[in-house]
């Protein structure tokens, strides 16, 4: 037996192929998979989400959490503006608004299950017209109505449940998995505030015959995110440019008398009482 | 967002380094295959030519190599679909090849003419965290034949 030496030739045991090129071909597959299947589960969820009687959601401890900051000892006329839009906006039966107020430096407002709204004065603090509150307030109402905040926590949940059952968090694609299903989830819930701006819009329409409330809101927004340049895809809420642009094209098409572009054009403006407290709150706040 | 920051980063930091390395430690691989050569790495149990004069020595040669975030997330894509894990291949080929390269240098050093009965083992090195961190550990031995002087 003759023994001899060859040089072993190379690739027997490796790939020449990119691994990049199998990076993107198995990453876009798994993207791909997990966006419709999660499109699908919250489609599902949704029919059944339709289905859960609003007081059902009362029962939901929700205000529990809201308890130990909230102070509903609110001011009148915060009391009497929520009152307003809640009696134009026609709720159905059993849908009871409570609206919340939070002496917080926050720049926000939500709606959540059980029909409550909570304002902070981080955000009221930025306001110089009713015609703003009331479309913080209209916006918030027509989640309600439109039951968003139930949708939002079925999909949560049941979204959740499958993710931790199929991936482990010590896996590494869980991340991938999971960050896409979430970016999946947002571009329904930027839906629901587009589907609320048209509501709110309406509301505002039918209360002041004009919407130039929902432009200096979102003014106020973009001036509060010009530090920061957004991307949509990212954000549970839409571009403030985009929701301009869809609140405009509402507007000018329940508009029955052509308006000025005078941005502050027949607002009313917040009543100096109201002003005060808000500076009150924040004082005793520090 | 800041959690795809993070994972974007540590996949181009894996590719990038990961690649780097990858590519130079074939290139070296194969210069130090080039130049042991001379040394003959053979699997049989029997000494091939059973001559009297050759001393016999014990000769190894161990080397761990980690697995990067970019080969280590592909090949949890590929736990999903199944197929050639290959980012893995590449990894435990420059793993053994260095491990043999090893023997060979060791066996160079005794003055050996050639190395028989060589043995390859493969250990996993992960403290239970499988797939969080994850290292290859290729040990090769073998016995080298070393000519006697006498």
């Amino acid at each position: 037996m003759e023994y001899s030496n060859p040089k072993i030739p190379e690739g027997i045991n490796t790939s020449e192929e990119s691994p990049l090129k199998e990076f993107f071909i198995l990453t876009s597959g798994l993207v791909l998979v997990v966006v419709l299947v999660v499109s699908l589960v919250v489609y599902l969820v949704d029919i059944f989400a339709d289905r859960i009687p609003f007081e059902w959601e009362k029962n939901i401890p929700v205000n529990m959490l809201l308890d130990d900051k909230a102070n509903d000892d609110q001011p009148l006329y915060l009391q009497n503006v929520s009152k307003r839009i809640v009696n134009t906006m026609s709720l159905p039966d059993g849908m009871d608004i409570t609206v919340h107020y939070i002496n917080d430096d926050t720049v926000n407002a939500f709606a959540t299950l059980g029909g409550h709204i909570v304002l902070f004065r981080g955000l009221l603090e930025k306001l110089k017209y009713e015609d703003e509150l009331a479309m913080i307030i209209s916006h918030e109402v027509a989640h309600i109505e439109n039951r968003h905040p139930i949708h939002s926590a079925s999909q949560a949940l049941i979204v959740g449940l499958i993710l931790s059952a199929i991936t482990s968090s010590e896996d590494i694609v869980s991340g991938l998995v999971g960050s896409s299903s979430m970016l999946t989830m947002m571009s329904f819930s930027r839906e629901y505030e587009y589907e609320s701006d048209a509501k709110a819009v309406k509301t505002l329409i039918s209360l002041y015959g004009h919407a130039e409330g929902a432009r200096g809101l979102f003014n106020i927004f973009k001036r509060e995110s010009e530090q920061s340049q957004p991307v949509e895809f990212l954000n549970t809420h839409p571009l403030t440019t985009n929701r301009i642009l869809k609140a405009e094209s509402i507007a000018s098409q329940l508009r029955d008398n052509n308006t000025t572009d005078n941005v502050h054009h027949g607002m009313t403006p917040l009543p100096k009482e109201f002003i005060n407290w808000l500076q009150y709150e924040a004082s005793s706040d520090k | 967002m800041i959690d795809l920051i993070i994972f974007v980063t540590l996949l181009a930091v894996g590719y990038g380094f990961g690649q780097y390395a990858e590519k130079q430690h074939y290139a070296s691989i194969r210069k130090r295959e080039l130049y042991l050569r001379s040394i003959p790495v053979i699997a049989s149990r029997i000494p091939p030519h059973g001559n009297p004069n050759y001393d016999s020595q014990l000769v190894s040669g161990s080397v761990v190599i980690s697995v990067d975030y970019f080969k280590r997330f592909i090949a949890g894509l590929r736990n999903l679909v199944g197929g050639r894990v290959t980012s893995y291949e590449a990894l435990l080929d420059r793993a053994r090849r260095e491990a043999i390269l090893r023997v060979k240098r060791e066996a160079k050093n005794l003055g050996a003419e050639m190395v028989f009965n060589i043995k390859l083992e493969t250990a996993s090195i992960h403290k239970g965290k499988g797939n969080t961190i994850g290292s290859v550990e290729v040990l090769a031995y073998g016995t080298a034949l070393i000519p006697n002087s006498q």
